[in-house]
């Protein structure tokens, strides 16, 4: 057998992965799931949306400057990483775990077709039903735009794209966890294991800061949180990219059940390092993009010019703790926008708590400290308003007029979430009930 | 045709395997004989690169086989599995055709051999243990490798049955499709295999046929005569 026959096989395996993702009941749950569950989060959205834009005598006005990103994608969109999170595992470990719990590995393993072509069958088709389960999300689209709301599509796109990576980091991960195990529920645990270290990952840098805020800032929650505001950041892309492909590579290691365990604990060893080393170099990697209608992720066109003008390193010394609501202000509002003008900003922050509640009465806590050419000046702002102008004090830089044009407007809607009860919680499981019965019964 | 030499399995402190080495001759029709736990499908299975060797390899022409030039040669048809269980029967044979670029000349006549035809349409799942021996044989029968190891192939089979895939082995066989069967029933092996390994405590206590086991039996002192469960319990 040749590369030739390898190309006919895998065909094959395919359209073998594909009846058995239709024949798991995993996978149908997961199907008709999705639907009520994207369809509480997104009428839940459009009804919050509908007050806030003056629906039911609430004050016309307040929902001025509004974002579909921020009031409907983002929440309706959660759905989709609950069911990534919770429920695609299943199906995935179904997949992987299903031919060496049936004996089917023993005879597919016979063939000379790489073991990466067959975990890749399995992460195409499993790739492939994520997008079908996804669906009651463009069916939200397509509600929302016909009640009239506004759709800026860079936004979407970037908030599915999001979830896109966020289901291949769960099918790598199942996959790589079905693999090395011996049973499906251990497999189910080791997943469901690496998702909790996740967020207690997340928690240690709310309290620690530092290295642990850098390393959380590549989990899949914080990343599904950049892509929900709309940016796009090109070394969280990469990262993922680069763990999703890890995560196949080492799965297909373990489904060689003909090599020698050694062999393939050095094999582990070796990708995961190139892995690591891969990864560490992508997180210098600083290019983004604000997919954002609102620019939620950006400063001020007429500042970002201004900024540009600077070409010194600007360095921050903020004496703040971590927990500090304060801290969190600072960073989303003001430096997170100010990295993606200035690449080279250093940012220390300095506290000997975690909490700073009782140091609260320490002389310079609080102080944010700029200095940019051999210039120090102090603030205690936490918005990008009160940072720009201590920037452009310390730089001679006159700051730009403030223009009304820029500003975003929002997209008020008032009007009720019509007809998307029926659709997600009695037409949608209808349909997948009724699929299932079909392809279940449909002979060979 | 193929030579299996010092092929050695260790769990641990435990060797399933050691040094076993035999000769599979084309055309042939070869019986793996030895109780329950004496290692014949561990010895199947690394023949057929689902486990891996710890020592020794399996040598065509004087040289070792590589892992491609292996699944050329061999197919190993596992004992006790129920792949694809949602799938039909139909559905398993024709995959496994697809797959392995498998004889489809042959269907047709390995299915009515075997009596697969009333089974085409029923899940593997569905199909009774000697239904799915029949199944599996056939699928094995119709893959392209000239070698083909089954683990057990009358387990599950009633007599009639079990001489019935006995003729089929051996017609397969006869037309020059290798056949390396691994029997715990001595009389099954005695009825289909032309020559036989003897296995026990993954050790290979002799090889040859009936007539050359049962004089290496004689020169131990034994009157097994040419019974084989006699000769298997003389040298084991």
């Amino acid at each position: 057998m040749n590369a030739k026959s390898a190309g006919f096989a895998f065909p094959w395996l395919l359209r073998k992965e594909y009846r058995e993702l239709v024949a798991s009941r995993a996978w149908w749950v997961l199907l008709f799931a999705t639907g009520p569950l994207v369809g509480v989060t997104f009428i839940s959205a459009v009804r919050t949306y509908a007050e806030a834009s003056g629906l039911n005598g609430t004050a016309a006005g307040v929902g001025e400057a509004f974002s579909p990103l921020v009031g409907i994608w983002a929440p309706t969109f959660s759905a989709c990483e609950v069911a990534a999170v919770f429920l695609l595992p299943f199906v995935a470990i179904r997949l992987v775990s299903g031919d060496r719990q049936s004996g089917a590995l023993k005879i597919e393993a016979q063939h000379p077709l790489p073991a990466i072509a067959r975990i890749g069958a399995k992460a195409l088709v499993l790739g492939g039903a994520w997008l079908v389960a996804s669906l009651p999300g463009a069916i939200a689209v397509g509600l929302w735009r016909s009640y009239g709301g506004s759709v800026y599509p860079p936004e979407l796109a970037a908030v599915l794209f999001g979830h896109l990576l966020n289901a291949g980091l769960t099918i790598a991960l199942a996959g790589v966890t079905a693999a090395v195990s011996e049973h499906p529920s251990t497999a189910a645990i080791l997943t469901l294991s690496v998702t909790v270290g996740t967020w207690i990952l997340n928690f240690i840098a709310a309290v620690q800061g530092g290295i642990w805020e850098r390393l959380a800032g590549y989990t899949p929650p914080a990343m599904i949180a950049t892509f929900q505001h709309g940016l796009v950041r090109l070394d969280v892309v990469l990262i993922a990219s680069l763990l999703i492909a890890a995560g196949l590579v080492l799965a297909s290691v373990w489904i060689r059940t003909g090599v020698a365990v050694r062999r393939r604990v050095r094999e582990t060893v070796a990708w995961s390092a190139a892995a690591a080393a891969a990864i560490f170099a992508c997180t210098f990697a600083t290019p983004s993009w604000d997919a954002s209608e609102s620019r939620a992720n950006s400063l001020p066109e007429p500042d970002e010019h201004a900024l540009a003008q600077l070409h010194a390193p600007l360095r921050v010394e903020a004496h703040l703790a971590p927990e500090d609501p304060r801290r969190a202000d600072l960073e989303r509002k003001a430096l997170s926008k100010l990295r993606r003008v200035l690449p080279r900003v250093e940012v220390q922050y300095v506290s000997s708590t975690a909490i700073g509640l009782f140091e609260q009465t320490r002389p310079h806590y609080g102080e944010i400290w700029y200095e940019l050419g051999g210039r120090r000046e102090m603030s205690r702002s936490t918005t990008a308003e009160g940072m720009l102008e201590t920037i452009y004090d310390l730089a001679g830089i006159k700051p730009p007029a403030e223009s009304d044009d820029s500003i975003f407007r929002g997209h008020p809607l008032a009007v009720p979430p019509k007809g998307a009860a029926t659709v997600f919680y009695g037409i949608w499981p209808a349909l997948v009930v009724a699929s299932a019965l079909f392809a279940r019964r449909r002979p060979a | 045709m193929l030579q299996a030499r010092n092929l050695t399995k260790r769990y641990g402190r435990l060797t399933a395997l050691g040094d076993v080495s035999f000769s599979v001759r084309a055309g042939e029709v070869l019986g793996l004989i030895g109780p329950n736990g004496s290692g014949k499908t561990t010895l199947f299975e690394c023949m057929g690169g689902v486990l891996p060797l710890d020592e020794g390899s399996l040598v065509r022409d004087g040289r070792p086989l590589s892992d491609r030039e292996r699944a050329a040669t061999l197919f190993y048809l596992p004992d006790s599995i129920v792949p694809w269980p949602a799938q039909s029967v139909r559905w398993a044979i024709e995959f496994t055709l697809g797959f392995f670029r498998g004889r489809t000349d042959q269907r047709d006549a390995v299915i009515e051999q075997l009596d697969v035809e009333p089974l085409l349409d029923l899940p593997m799942a569905s199909l009774s243990k000697g239904q799915r021996k029949r199944a599996l044989l056939a699928i094995g029968l119709l893959m392209p490798q000239p070698v083909l190891l089954a683990d057990e192939p009358f387990e599950g089979l009633d007599l009639r049955q079990s001489r019935e895939v006995a003729q089929t082995l051996r017609s397969y066989a006869s037309a020059g499709r290798t056949m390396f069967l691994s029997i715990h029933q001595i009389r099954d092996a005695a009825r289909v295999c032309d020559r036989f390994v003897l296995l026990s405590a993954g050790q290979a206590r002799g090889e040859g046929t009936l007539k050359e086991l049962a004089a290496a039996a004689a020169a131990r002192g034994s009157s097994a005569g040419d019974d084989l469960e006699e000769v298997f319990l003389a040298l084991t």
